[in-house]
């Protein structure tokens, strides 16, 4: 969208080892303040353990190199970041909605802006009739839709999506990376997006980060300036998606 | 998510059940050699309600009810926050699991009454040392079910909360504490009637009010009706109780049981 070339994320030298396994190796890019980009790559290179260490969470570490959000090391309380994990993480102890407020209650929001944030959440993931459901009476879908929910709730200046649509069926995986490009297109939130389905990264992405087996580097880095909106039958689409897959055939 | 309802047929079971007990009883105590021991049914009851008129000792049963309630309470209560902070303690952190786990592992096998004789020689026989012994019992269920509940949080709620901007001390009262409610209180379950058994113990010896004392003072004066009469109270607020802890578990734990 926004032509920024105002630098949120900055990789340098990103190396991460557990043990001896040498997972990330060396790697290095920039993600622009606005920009939507999606990683793709292999199963186990990596991709959720560079989530993990862009937000320092639990023992994740980075062995070497850094990453810096607006020039300075991440702070969770600072940056506001949110995180879609790629299993479903609704805290079993709350409704849906309880779920969806957390983050805004966390920050303070004054209660009738949270409620009506909460409803339109709902409204967009399609569980206003399942607002007072505990998580252990929904299905999957159902639950990860709840982290969406959560997630977008708080208008995130960084939102980092990993393999979030994965366990979605087709049709309601359509709807919600519509609802996702328009949140996105409004908000001018940056999203780094992790996916395994090609034509999902050509079809949401301004850029396509591809990358290697482990251990882990950039295979390559393609800009995708198709005309939004975008369609999955156009020829220039179908170009941008088979190059793709040219690259990764070798997984 | 079915509610429990008022069954009929299991009601009429229950009726019928216990009905058939106190026929037994009153044979028993009627027709055969028992009777020379053993007080019937109706003696029993007949001096339960007299009692709620006539002192027994120094007070009325109501009064001896209440001075066992409130030992328990007092004891459990105490000891269900001090086992649930050095539970969550020791499944939180590896320093508190280090030290304490080893030397609770040596005391939890001890039962309360084994304690009698070592807390009435350190705090006489007042009232702290029924507190006393009444918490230990609770604290051990306790401790031991905050323990676990907190070695199983997911650490991906942690993660989740603090992404969501939650500070670490939230932490624990957001994620941690919730996670582990249903454990805890399936803790404190066990905990309560642990209690409940732990003060007839220590009222046993050297009281001169409760429950257990009037068992005491029952058998100290030949009078079994006594002694039956303070079983039966004992046993209905026993039951009462695990009753009434498992209606508070359900209000505070539906988002777990209905699971099922
Ligand atoms: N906490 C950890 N300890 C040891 N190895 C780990 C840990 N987390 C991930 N790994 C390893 O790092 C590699 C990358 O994992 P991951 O980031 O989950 O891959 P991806 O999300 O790309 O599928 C895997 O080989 C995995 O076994
Ligand atoms: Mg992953």
């Amino acid at each position: 969208m926004s032509k920024n070339d105002e630098i949120l994320v900055k990789v340098s030298h990103m190396t991460k080892k557990f043990g001896d396994l040498l997972v990330l190796n060396d790697i290095s890019f920039d993600v622009r303040k606005g920009e939507f980009m999606c990683v793709v790559g292999p199963t186990g290179c990596g991709k959720t353990t560079f989530l993990n260490c862009l937000t320092k969470l639990g023992v994740y570490q980075l062995t070497s190199g850094e990453i810096l959000i607006n020039g300075e090391p991440v702070d969770l309380a600072k940056h506001n970041v949110s995180y879609i994990f790629q299993e479903y993480s609704a805290f079993p102890w709350q409704t849906v909605e309880e779920n969806v407020a957390y983050g805004l209650k966390i920050k303070k929001w004054p209660k009738d802006k949270i409620e009506k944030q909460v409803s339109e959440m709902l409204d967009m993931v399609g569980l206003t009739e399942y607002r007072k459901y505990y998580p252990s009476q929904l299905s999957a879908s159902m639950l990860q839709r709840v982290s969406i929910a959560r997630a977008f709730a708080t208008q995130p200046d960084l939102l980092l999506m990993d393999e979030p649509y994965g366990q979605l069926d087709n049709s309601l995986r359509y709807k919600l990376e519509d609802e996702l490009i328009k949140l996105w297109q409004h908000t001018g939130t940056t999203v780094i997006f992790i996916t395994h389905n090609i034509e999902e990264a050509v079809y949401l992405s301004e850029r396509i980060l591809v990358l290697t087996n482990k251990p882990t580097g950039i295979k390559k880095e393609i800009v995708n300036d198709l005309p939004r909106p975008r369609d999955v039958t156009d020829v220039a689409f179908n170009k941008l998606r088979d190059e793709v897959t040219d690259l990764i055939k070798w997984w | 998510m079915k509610k429990k309802r008022f069954d009929p047929e299991k009601t009429i079971y229950a009726v019928v059940a216990i009905a058939c007990f106190f026929v037994l009883w009153w044979f028993l105590t009627t027709f055969t050699p028992v009777k020379n021991t053993t007080p019937d049914p109706i003696a029993v009851l007949k001096l339960l309600f007299e009692s709620f008129y006539t002192p027994i000792g120094s007070k009325v049963i109501t009064g001896h009810l209440l001075v066992s309630l409130r030992r328990v309470l007092v004891g459990f209560g105490v000891a269900t926050v001090l086992g649930i902070i050095l539970g969550i303690a020791m499944g939180t952190s590896k320093w508190a699991s280090a030290i304490f786990k080893p030397i609770f592992e040596l005391l939890r096998p001890i039962p309360p009454i084994a304690w009698i004789s070592l807390v009435i020689l350190f705090f006489g026989i007042g009232e702290t040392s029924k507190y006393i012994l009444c918490g230990i019992g609770a604290f051990t269920n306790v401790t031991l079910n905050a323990y676990t509940g907190a070695q199983n949080v997911d650490p991906e709620l942690v993660g989740c909360a603090r992404m969501l901007g939650t500070s670490e001390r939230d932490i624990f009262f957001r994620v941690v504490l919730p996670s582990c409610t249903p454990q805890i209180f399936a803790g404190m379950q066990v905990a309560l009637s642990t209690s409940w058994m732990a003060v007839l113990a220590a009222e046993m010896v050297g009281a001169q009010e409760g429950c257990g004392w009037m068992i005491q003072r029952g058998s100290d004066t030949l009078n079994i009706t006594l002694v039956m009469v303070g079983m039966i109270v004992i046993g209905l607020v026993g039951m009462l109780l695990a009753t009434l802890m498992r209606a508070i578990e359900r209000r505070l734990c539906s988002w777990n049981i209905m699971e099922g």
